[in-house]
């Protein structure tokens, strides 16, 4: 094999398929990255045998061929190399030879038949979506999913294609984050599957502000296809809770916030937590919303936020990092909390299909 | 106000019991502990056996080699805790202030019962007397303005031994100054091979010693405190309610043990002596804790929070598991460890949203509590997991008998 390549657009491949490689791996070829060189372009490979990056992009075949070289070592190399083309020749031992301007390496790679096969982006049915569109459907919810390993339905973002929609769900069993999206698909292809939480992070990570997505599901398996890029991972099999059945019909008192303003008190008050303290006191006056927080070796720390509110005075406490996440991940000036008493659930909503339920803190 | 603090430390407490209940034994060399010829350690030597070199929590088997002809008992933790309930006791006539360490030492804060009793030599020896008189057992006391100085000073004539430490700043400084700096609480090896590089061998060379040169041989904060303490100042307060911040149990492998399976089974079982202490104690761990010890002695910890708070057998055999999964076995096992922290009373604060959740953990904890009442009334034999390890040794007797009418 042997292709020449512009710095960048190497770089930026290798840092799209690099996430996924194991540090600590006790398999040497997962650490490494599988190179395939084809017709006019080179495709990169990377996998953790649960999910697998793939990312193709344009450069100079002299000759075709695959090989597998280590991938961070690679890409930290290809990072401090002029901005030149970048000429890679590998040996029928895997060795490579890069040269790149006055530069010169030589790096032990594996043969690509160590390399895990990997499946291909097939499926009976695609769902197509924006790609930024489905990134802030993941940034709005995957950080409510439970990173409790022994609740591994809940280590997930829970995807159901139903209705010509997209219902996007993540839980941790204590607070719960949806999202809906318009999507036109077949009534045959209605599907539930849960995406592990990995996958999410590395979908956020990868995927573009627009252009499209296409989404396939086979045997367990879930593809994502944008761009050059295509991120293929195992699901989370078993059953995802009822979530429906935790949803509040309809709270007794319903608050309009300003986001930015609820999120930097609460902020500011949770500076005050400590291990035995972690509750932030929300108490709903009359026009008026006091944020508190009371650490017995610490002190206390008060916010108050004028709002618009005339109902029953009420008081209840949240962890305010389950607070936090929703209102730090959304983009929305104004935001309704929706609340009935101190021991029923809240919820947070609004003008967005989002919806975001938490329970409250039990205090004496 | 003027502190006055007794440290009072009962003397090789194990063997002193068991020669006490044995004459047979008495002015013989009595190991407590490991059987000779079986892994494991000494909990326990008595004097005779101390001329030796033999010493607690040194290998058994070393011990055997260094006296064979010491007598090695197993422990018999319920006359021990008879004993030291009765001890316990004779502190509570003098004083209520009484922090128990261990099961033979406590410290007394006998400030201000001076008027009933007199000045605190004068009351440490009617206690030493009163215990010598109703259980047989010697003490050894320290008496001192403080309780790192009052540990200090019953550890200097042991046995049956009495020293006061003197109350002015000079003469504190003048006491402490020829002793090694080993004697200074909390500073183990780690800490003195780097002070004694620096040529700081005892407790007044580190008098002598600048702040700012301390700090750059050890860390700002412990250089602080160690000057504190090397100036005899300490003014931690008698804890009288003690509060349990950690749980945990361990076991030690006759033969290092590689079995997945067996390492996993003992673990569930600490698991359940764990609930079983947790639950007694009507507290929830909000954290789980393995520790595994390789053949060789290396150690590893590895924990995971515990959401929400548990406290039944299910939650935490679960929590251990899955520790234990997480951890590639690369070597024989030695020691398999399992304990919890960061512990609250009462239910759980954050409500969960999954009504199932709590009804299943209600559940596994209501069950645990039955486990533990059955096995309260006709022993651990009355009900075990089938796959328990402790299901493999055959039923204590006593465990057999049956419950008080």
């Amino acid at each position: 094999m042997k292709i020449e390549i512009p710095k960048s657009a190497l770089l930026e491949a290798l840092q799209a398929v690099q996430n996924v490689v194991s540090i600590r791996t006790t398999l040497p070829i997962l650490s490494n990255v599988l190179i395939q060189a084809e017709k006019g372009r080179i495709c990169l490979t990377t996998t953790d045998l649960d999910v697998s990056i793939q990312c193709r992009v344009d450069a100079k075949v002299l000759k075709g061929g695959a090989t597998t070289l280590p991938a961070r070592r690679l890409s930290s190399i290809v990072r401090e190399l002029p901005s030149a083309d970048i000429e890679i020749e590998v040996d029928d031992k895997d060795t490579a030879q890069v040269h790149c301007g006055s530069s010169f390496y030589k790096i032990m790679g594996l043969s690509e038949e160590e390399f895990p096969p990997i499946s291909k982006a097939e499926g009976k049915f695609c769902y197509t979506l924006d790609q930024g569109a489905f990134r802030e459907m993941l940034r709005k919810t995957a950080y409510a999913a439970s990173t409790d390993e022994t609740r591994f339905v809940l280590n997930g973002v829970f995807l159901s294609f139903k209705d010509n929609k997209l219902v996007m769900v993540a839980t941790d069993g204590r607070r719960l984050a949806l999202v809906e999206h318009e999507v036109e698909f077949p009534a045959e292809a209605e599907v539930d599957l849960i995406l592990p939480s990995k996958v999410a992070a590395e979908l956020v990570h990868t995927l573009g502000d627009n252009g499209e997505l296409r989404i396939f599901t086979k045997d367990n398996r879930v593809m994502f296809e944008f761009g050059e890029v295509v991120i293929s991972s195992k699901l989370i099999e078993g059953t995802y809770p009822n979530y429906r059945q935790v949803i509040p019909a309809q709270c007794e008192e319903r608050v309009a916030v300003e986001r930015e303003t609820l999120l930097s008190a609460l902020k500011r008050v949770s500076l005050v937590t400590t291990e035995k303290a972690t509750a932030a006191h929300l108490t709903f006056g009359k026009n008026q919303l006091v944020v508190s927080m009371t650490a017995p070796d610490v002190g206390e720390a008060r916010e108050t936020i004028p709002i618009k509110y005339t109902g029953k005075e009420l008081h209840v406490a949240f962890n305010p990092e389950y607070m936090i996440d929703p209102l730090k991940n959304l983009n929305n000036d104004e935001i309704y909390v929706e609340l009935t008493d101190d021991l029923s659930p809240g919820v947070i909503k609004c003008d967005i299909p989002f919806l975001y339920v938490l329970m409250p803190m039990r205090v004496s | 106000m003027e502190r006055t603090i007794l440290h009072v430390d009962m003397d090789a407490f194990f063997t002193s019991v068991e020669q006490r209940d044995r004459p047979e034994l008495r002015g013989q060399p009595v190991v407590v502990g490991a059987p000779a010829d079986q892994r494991g350690v000494v909990a326990a030597a008595s004097y005779e056996a101390r001329q030796f070199g033999i010493h607690s929590a040194m290998p058994s088997r070393e011990a055997y080699q260094r006296c064979p002809q010491a007598v090695f008992l197993p422990p018999d933790g319920k006359r021990y805790m008879a004993a030291s309930r009765q001890i316990r006791a004779i502190f509570d006539r003098f004083t209520p202030h009484v922090e128990p360490l261990s099961i033979d030492e406590a410290f007394l804060d006998v400030s201000g019962v001076e008027h009933l009793f007199g000045r605190g030599e004068a009351i440490a020896r009617q206690i030493k007397d009163t215990i010598r008189s109703e259980t047989e057992l010697t003490a050894s006391a320290g008496v001192a303005p403080n309780k790192f100085l009052a540990k200090l000073a019953s550890d200097m004539e042991k046995p049956d031994g009495l020293t006061v430490v003197p109350r002015s700043p000079e003469a504190i400084a003048a006491f402490l100054a020829p002793l090694s700096i080993s004697r200074i609480w909390g500073v183990g090896k780690v800490t003195r091979r780097p002070l004694e590089a620096a040529g700081i061998h005892t407790i007044g060379q580190l008098q002598a010693c600048n702040e700012v040169r301390l700090a750059s041989i050890l860390t700002p904060r412990s250089a602080r405190h160690l000057l504190r303490l090397a100036w005899g100042e300490d003014d931690r307060e008698v804890e009288t309610e003690h509060e349990e911040k950690s749980i945990s149990h361990e076991h030690t492998f006759t033969h290092d043990c590689s079995d997945y399976d067996e390492i996993r089974a003992v673990l569930a079982d600490l698991a359940d002596n764990v609930g079983r202490r947790l639950r007694a104690s009507s507290k929830q761990a909000g954290l789980a804790r393995l520790k595994l010890r390789w053949e060789g002695f290396k150690t590893i910890t590895r924990q995971r929070p515990l959401m929400p708070a548990v406290c039944d057998n299910f939650s935490l055999r679960a929590a251990a598991d899955q520790l234990l999964e997480n951890e590639p076995l690369i070597k024989p096992v030695r020691l398999v460890g399992f304990g919890v922290s960061t512990l609250t009373s009462g239910p759980p604060d954050q409500l969960s949203l999954f009504e199932d959740d709590r009804t299943l953990l209600d559940r596994n904890e209501r069950l645990s509590h039955v486990i533990d009442a059955i096995q309260r009334d006709f022993g651990r034999a009355g009900i075990h997991r089938g796959s328990s390890r402790q299901n493999m040794a055959p039923p204590e007797q006593e465990h057999l008998r049956r419950p008080a009418q």
